[in-house]
């Protein structure tokens, strides 16, 4: 059998795999990256100097048998994977599990804003559109979050002012994103012009003009940096079960569950769902079958943006309380996560808490251990790339393998009774082109 | 096929085995492969002491509290992290400094983004083992996370370095940069008129201009600005300050294209405040045959490479900052609340000149140089802190 040959049928594999399947190679991807981790970390460790080994590595001594041999390592992987995890999830396994006061609440902090940029690339991605410019979205949403609220606080205060302002800033965001992430989605429309130059591009353009309007326009004169005026505390999300300090709201956390639940049904559910996911996958038989391709490329895009500016939105309501630049790069994260979760609006939610738990693990390995911040974001790029590559490699193979192998492992799902919501939808939309929904 | 997989598998685990044991580092303590352990910078590593390792909560700390319990410090660095040659760096100095000299134990973190500062913050504050009894925040961007952390956890000492936060537990330190900036300025404006040679670079005496390149444009940068132009006025009126702003502190392209347009419309000397970014502005030098300022440290030494073009740098003594709050805590005299500035008088700031360039400055150049600080001292001078000022 030849090499080239092989490689498909493990493609074909990767691609019958079940739901029960594919959790469990990604289980046994993460297992092999600790594996592979810990090795780095003992090389690592023996390439730097300390006084005290934090780690011994000898062979099992069963009756007595003397020493041959002892090892010292300065960082300890043991440590390192505990504190990586466990520290990340205040430490369940110790018997007081207090999750709401620690570094939970950060973990879920970062999920929170990771679900929203998450779902924002699988989005476009579902579309065939690769919004790399989530980021530069974020960024805009955030901008106009800050800016709006802080224009019409004082106008409410009070309870009434978290009621009246959050949704609108919320709002603000997803317009201000919507908007920016419109252009790069007209410009392939109309213009042809590549996705992914144009809001790589936009993010620069987004970042740079927004630091010339912080630091000249709506700079907070009693600060050094550039930063706007903190927004009322009655402007924020009111902060729920968590303790004040470390900037979660459970109720933005229902804000992301609720806006993976309308993705997920908009994709699966409706027909300008069908358009976006028939587009993704074989754009000219969409627009064959009466898809309007420019229109529903922008308006993925402007959905896709409208989902960055959200992000961009809970980062200012959320965890800072007024607009800094400098913003943490929770966009280009976003793609990562919509990688892990195959697209898949649903996965976003599992993919994000397990990037939140790396990202606010790390900080947890830093304080703990003396292993440097670089070599955590290996492991932590190893840990993402093993868990993606099987993915990734699914992704490719359907690909590869062409429409007919997926239209036979479709038509076995349906027969098994599963969700056939996909084979249903064309029926309605008996070729026509309009459809019954305009 | 499957014997050849199983031997393959053997030779790596005993190869393996044995070349990490072989390897040079390693802790002290396994004698027989303690090597020469690489590099200067890496034997840097902060000691291990058990009780850093020992998770949060954990019951087993009895261990860890050997003869007298130091005085343990925590360290929230800039975002940019160690190893930028100029800030961070120089904190961590004032560490070291502290440690040679006082019983501590410390500990370091760097943050990435600015939404982690609080993290770090209450991390160090929350913690019982140890409990720390400093914890230093470093840079002006920590201010708003620490004005929160500051007041959820109000028996915990911070200070903080370049900006204030007004709260009882907190000692803050605030620089002069303006006053250090302006001898520079006057160095420059000194040397920019005259037919200097030294090193690789010169200055040809009919230029009229020098530059001053900037990380982020901030209300703390533009201090070094106003201070250098009106340090380049006050030593002749005639000479010209080009400025640039690059927007990133660590973009050593953008300094070096920013600085070449500076020699080529014939400035001779260029000062920069911009963290990393000024290694393009010293490679610039380099190319045109021209001068360069360091910032923050003595950079002729941190960046030795460019030794040749280094005539002076503006250093700023973070290191003594964070050394005297620390020296405050073990002797418990934490001036929690204070505002401590540390302008030329407290040598907080200062000129130093180049190791290799500075012997060949002329003394008509470092003598009115030396006059101006002392007459800034004396209230004789007094150094703008807004550019639109000077």
């Amino acid at each position: 059998m030849s090499a080239r040959e092989r490689f498909r049928r493990i493609l074909d594999r990767l691609l019958a795999a079940s739901g029960t399947e594919r959790a469990l190679i990604s289980l046994a991807s993460l297992v092999l990256a600790i594996a592979v981790g810990t090795v780095i970390i003992l090389v690592a460790g023996r390439m730097t100097t300390c006084e005290t080994a934090a780690f011994w590595l000898t062979h099992p001594r069963p009756l007595g048998v003397p020493e041959l041999f002892r090892v010292g390592f300065c960082y300890d992987p043991v440590t390192v994977y505990d504190r990586l995890f466990l520290g990340a999830l205040d430490d369940p396994l110790s018997g007081n599990w207090s999750p709401l006061d620690g570094q939970f609440a950060v973990t879920l902090r970062e999920t929170t804003v990771l679900v929203f940029t998450g779902l924002s690339v699988a989005l476009a991605f579902r579309a065939g559109v690769f919004n790399i410019g989530t980021q530069g979205q974020m960024v805009v949403g955030a901008l106009a979050t800050a800016l709006a609220v802080l224009w019409v606080a004082p106008l409410f205060s009070g309870v009434v002012g978290t009621l009246v302002l959050v949704p609108f800033g919320l709002l603000v965001g997803a317009v201000g994103g919507g908007l920016y992430g419109a252009v790069p989605g007209a410009l392939k429309a109309y213009a042809d012009a590549n996705e992914v130059i144009t809001t790589i591009m936009l993010n620069f353009i987004a970042t740079g003009i927004v630091l010339y309007l912080v630091s000249e326009v709506f700079k907070d004169p009693d600060s050094l940096a550039n930063q706007t005026v903190s927004l009322p505390d009655y402007a924020l999300f009111p902060v729920v079960l968590f303790g004040e300090q470390f900037g979660v709201s459970v109720l933005a956390l229902l804000v992301a569950l609720a806006a993976v639940v309308a993705v997920y049904y908009l994709l699966e559910h409706t027909p300008f769902g069908y358009d976006i996911r028939a587009s993704g996958l074989q754009p000219a038989a969409a627009e064959y079958g009466g898809v309007d391709a420019a229109r529903t490329v922008v308006a993925s895009m402007t959905l896709s943006g409208a989902l960055g500016g959200l992000a961009g939105a809970v980062y200012v309501l959320m965890i800072l309380g007024n607009f800094q630049t400098g913003v943490p790069a929770y966009g280009f994260d976003g793609i990562t996560v919509a990688i892990l979760a195959g697209n898949n609006p649903l996965g976003v939610t599992v993919a994000a808490f397990l990037f939140g738990v790396l990202k606010s693990g790390t900080t947890v390995v830093q304080f703990a251990t003396d292993v440097p911040p670089q070599l955590v974001g290996v492991l932590r790029g190893l840990i993402i790339l093993f868990v993606a590559m099987p993915e990734f490699f699914r992704l490719l193979g359907r690909r590869i393998a062409g429409p007919e192998r997926e239209s036979e492992r479709e038509a076995t799902v349906a027969t098994d009774g599963g969700h056939d919501t996909e084979h249903r939808a064309p029926e309605t939309r008996d070729g026509s082109g309009g459809g019954p929904r305009r | 096929m499957d014997s050849d997989r199983r031997r393959f598998i053997k030779v790596v685990g005993v190869t393996g085995l044995a070349g990490l044991a072989g390897c040079g580092g390693g802790p002290s303590e396994s004698t027989a492969t303690e090597g020469d352990g690489g590099s200067d910078d890496e034997t840097d590593e902060p000691e291990m002491t058990e009780g850093m390792t020992e998770t949060p909560g954990d019951v087993e700390t009895t261990e860890a509290m050997t003869e007298a319990d130091p005085t343990q410090v925590g360290m929230v660095y800039a975002t940019g992290g160690l190893g930028d040659g100029s800030f961070n760096d120089q904190a961590q100095q004032g560490l070291f400094q502290a440690e040679e000299e006082y019983d501590i134990a410390y500990q370091e973190a760097q943050p990435d983004d600015v939404a982690q500062f609080g993290d770090f913050q209450q991390q160090f504050a929350q913690s019982s083992d140890p409990d720390y009894d400093l914890v230093c925040c470093i840079g002006f961007l920590q201010t708003d996370a620490l004005t929160g952390t500051a007041a959820d956890y109000p028996e915990q000492n911070f200070m903080l370095v370049d900006s204030v936060v007004d709260a009882d537990n907190v000692a803050s330190y605030t620089f002069a940069e303006h006053e250090g900036s302006f001898l520079v300025g006057q160095m420059a404006g000194l040397l920019t008129t005259r037919d200097f040679s030294a090193g690789a670079g010169e200055t040809t005496g009919d230029s009229t201009n020098v530059g001053f390149v900037g990380g982020v444009e901030s209300d703390l940068i533009r201090k070094f600005e106003a201070g250098f132009t009106a340090g380049v006025t006050y030593a002749d009126e005639d000479v010209d300050v080009i400025t640039n702003y690059v927007g990133d502190f660590n973009e050593p392209s953008g300094g070096n294209e920013a600085a070449q347009a500076m020699y080529d419309s014939g400035a001779d000397i260029v000062y920069h405040a911009a963290g990393n970014t000024g290694t393009g502005v010293f490679r610039a030098a380099q190319d045109r045959g021209r001068f360069a300022i360091g910032v923050d440290r003595d950079q002729s030494v941190t960046k030795s490479s460019f030794q040749d073009v280094i005539v002076a740098s503006m250093v700023k003594r973070v290191d003594t900052a964070v050394y005297s709050s620390i020296e405050n805590v073990v002797n418990d005299e934490f001036q929690g609340g204070s505002v401590v500035s540390l302008g030329l008088e407290e040598d907080g700031v200062g000129i130093v000149y180049g190791q290799q360039l500075g012997s060949e400055i002329p003394d008509d150049v470092t003598g009115p140089v030396a006059d101006s600080r002392q007459a800034i001292i004396d209230g004789e001078i007094s150094v703008p802190t807004d550019p639109d000022d000077v």
